[in-house]
């Protein structure tokens, strides 16, 4: 079998700055991590792998992003692609799904695709179902575990609004994994970051890739960033400082005046 | 010149903090009245790897450098306060050094697995009574008897008398074969504290709540010719590589401790109002800041660069006494200037710096020690002034 697992290198806080002038994240003011949806899933991944199987660590961005795929081999993946390229900035959901799309071509057979349900950064969640239809495989969305994995099908529990269902699918797949609340992250001991080191770490350009070039990043993007801003700061508030029956009468006053009520 | 770790160590930091901050932090304190490692991070630490770290991978470890070993006692110095697991990790890993690379094959085998798993202790027996950093000093003796050895003497102010006595393991300790021939004639070995003949005593110490303190009298132990560590009369000079291993760790984690504290008292300081305003903006307390701030960062950098001189040495590229002098430098004012940051974090505190419940007094009283363990700041000037000016010029002599 071999498993793929497409992960994405976030902001390790959300204490970030931006670069106004590029409309992005000033990249040198923050420390990065694999997102946290991603190491769920390739943790659910690494349950299913037996010996023979073969699991691939796929990530796009700089060559700083090698971090978060080298913790991918240290957790127990087996060869890890970075995708770094000029080409690929700007990338907006659907050129990204179509850049793992090339890749996964590229890599040839595949059984099962694993991605986060979202990252912590773009919150979009639409990645991995848009990798889905670029691939034409079935998927299954919010997965919080693998319950049965048996000969060409696999049981998943998924989340739902009210509850969970469990969908029965044949592979290949792609499945999003959503956490439940009850994961704790595992942390990869040392003889296993030694042990990655050794491990392919391959990294890719749009050249290896091929195909047309306006496809990729932001000219193959349906969505241009047109502009990135700080909210607004909250004005200052009121502060009434009376006895309470007076205080009430102000407050009814100020909000009579502003129409709220 | 390039000064950034490697991925690999970048690695073990996230690994190890991440660890910390779940495991250790929340609970560090507790050392304080338990008086004990909980056997949950003693497990937690062995299936990281961190526990004989240095010990090679064919007997378990991850034959970590020492730079590598410093970035970890770094973050366990971050993460606990009361400094016990430090100490817990740090000898370990610089005495499993020591055995890695000076033990007999069968040694390694007996001992490095059960260390590694964190089912054994593996401390550091020099000190007595009447000998602490004049290691000349010895007055525990072996000698040759049948296939083995006898050990007879007494041993004081050790790391980790219970846990080795109680739970397994043992100290490599050093003692007077040939006494005529001074430090020539002391051997190294590996000690179990479990052995017959050992009587174990105990000691409160001020701080290190979490890992004992205490004594041995040894009256004719046996011990088998293998766990003699090197050639026999050699242990002068084994004993220091494994000190120097220590001294260069001690000073990461006083460097780690100090800065911490520091980053205690800088989110205090900036919410404290006193007349009004915060008392981060006094410069009474933001110039000392500022000036225990960069002394820390000197002293971690020359620590790193302390142990960097050791990997480099193990690797053939650098002299013995270039190692001795970086370490003796970085270890001499490590625990001063720590103390000193964390004595005015304190302070900044005011009456909660002074209670049990503030983590910087346990700090304070852990990072006191390493003004004494492992060799007195005193003794670190004494190996600078003897590199710098040679041999001649040690008073003692």
């Amino acid at each position: 079998m071999r498993f793929i697992v497409c992960v994405k290198e976030v902001p390790e806080s959300i204490d970030v700055k931006f670069d106004l002038k590029n409309n992005k994240i000033q990249d040198e003011s923050i420390s990065t991590t694999l997102n946290p949806f991603d190491q769920f899933i390739l943790e659910e991944a690494l349950k299913l792998k037996k010996d023979e199987d073969e699991i691939i660590a796929i990530s796009i961005g700089t060559p700083q992003t090698k971090k978060v795929l080298m913790k991918c081999l240290a957790l127990g993946a087996d060869k890890a692609i970075l995708l770094s390229d000029n080409v690929f900035i700007g990338s907006d959901t659907f050129a990204t799904a179509y850049t793992l799309s090339k890749v996964i071509n590229k890599i040839g057979d595949f059984d099962i695709i694993f991605c986060g349900q979202q990252t912590v950064d773009g919150n979009t969640a639409q990645v991995g179902p848009e990798l889905a239809a670029q691939l034409k495989i079935p998927q299954v969305t919010y997965v919080e575990s693998i319950d049965k994995f048996e000969g060409k099908k696999l049981l998943v529990k998924s989340q739902t609004d009210d509850g969970f269902k469990i969908v029965e699918s044949q592979i290949p797949v792609l499945l999003t994994g959503i956490p439940p609340s009850s994961f704790t992250p595992s942390l990869p001991p040392l003889r296993n970051i030694i042990a990655a080191q050794n491990k392919p770490c391959i990294i890719w350009n749009f050249e290896n890739l091929g195909g047309p070039r306006d496809k990729y990043g932001s000219v193959g993007s349906l969505i241009q960033i047109t502009k990135v801003y700080y909210p607004p700061p909250r004005e200052k508030g009121i502060m009434i400082v009376e006895e309470p029956i007076t205080a009430v009468e102000k407050l009814i006053e100020l909000l009579t005046k502003d129409k709220v009520i | 010149m390039e000064l950034k770790f490697t991925e690999e160590q970048e690695m073990f930091r996230e690994s190890v903090r991440e660890y910390c901050q779940r495991k250790i932090t929340p609970v560090a304190l507790e050392m304080e009245k338990t008086r004990e490692i909980s056997i949950e991070i003693k497990k937690g630490m062995a299936e990281l790897g961190l526990l004989g770290c240095t010990a090679s991978p064919e007997y378990g470890g991850s034959g970590l450098d020492a730079v590598s070993a410093g970035v970890i006692g770094e973050e366990l110095a971050r993460a606990d306060p009361t400094g016990s697991i430090p100490v817990f990790y740090l000898v370990q890993a610089a005495w499993g050094f020591v055995l890695n690379k000076y033990g007999t094959e069968e040694a390694k085998k007996e001992v490095f697995p059960k260390v590694i798993a964190g089912e054994y202790f593996l401390g550091i027996a020099t000190t007595e009574s009447d000998a602490g950093s004049d290691v000349g000093g010895t007055r525990t003796m072996i000698k040759k008897e049948g296939d083995g050895y006898i050990v007879n003497g007494e041993k004081m102010y050790i790391s980790g008398v219970r846990e080795a006595a109680e739970g397994g393991g043992g100290h490599l300790t050093i003692a007077k074969q040939n006494p005529e021939l001074g430090t020539r004639g002391m051997t190294m070995f590996y000690l179990p504290l479990t052995a017959d003949g050992i009587t174990p005593t105990y000691i409160d110490d001020l701080g290190r709540e979490g890992i004992s303190c205490g004594g041995f009298a040894i009256d004719n132990v046996k011990i088998p010719k293998y766990y003699i560590l090197g050639e026999e009369n050699k242990g002068f000079y084994i004993v220091h590589e494994g000190y120097e291993f220590a001294r260069g760790l001690i000073a990461v984690i006083c460097a780690a401790a100090g800065l911490k504290s520091l980053e205690n008292g800088m989110n205090y300081i900036k919410e404290r109002k006193c007349f009004g305003t915060a008392i981060g903006k006094f410069e009474e307390i933001n110039f000392r800041l500022a000036e225990h701030y960069t002394r820390l960062n000197m002293l971690r950098d020359l620590a790193y660069k302390s142990l960097w001189t050791i990997d480099r040495e193990q690797q053939g590229k650098g002299s013995r006494f270039e190692t001795s002098k970086a370490i003796a430098m970085a270890k001499m004012f490590a625990s001063d200037w720590a103390c000193n940051a964390i004595n005015d974090v304190m302070q900044w505190q005011g009456a909660f710096g002074y209670s049990k419940e503030c983590p910087d007094q346990a700090a304070w009283r852990a990072i006191r020690s390493f003004a004494l363990a492992e060799g007195s700041k005193e003794m670190m000037k004494m190996i600078v002034a003897r590199e710098l000016l040679g041999k001649e010029f040690i008073a003692y002599k």
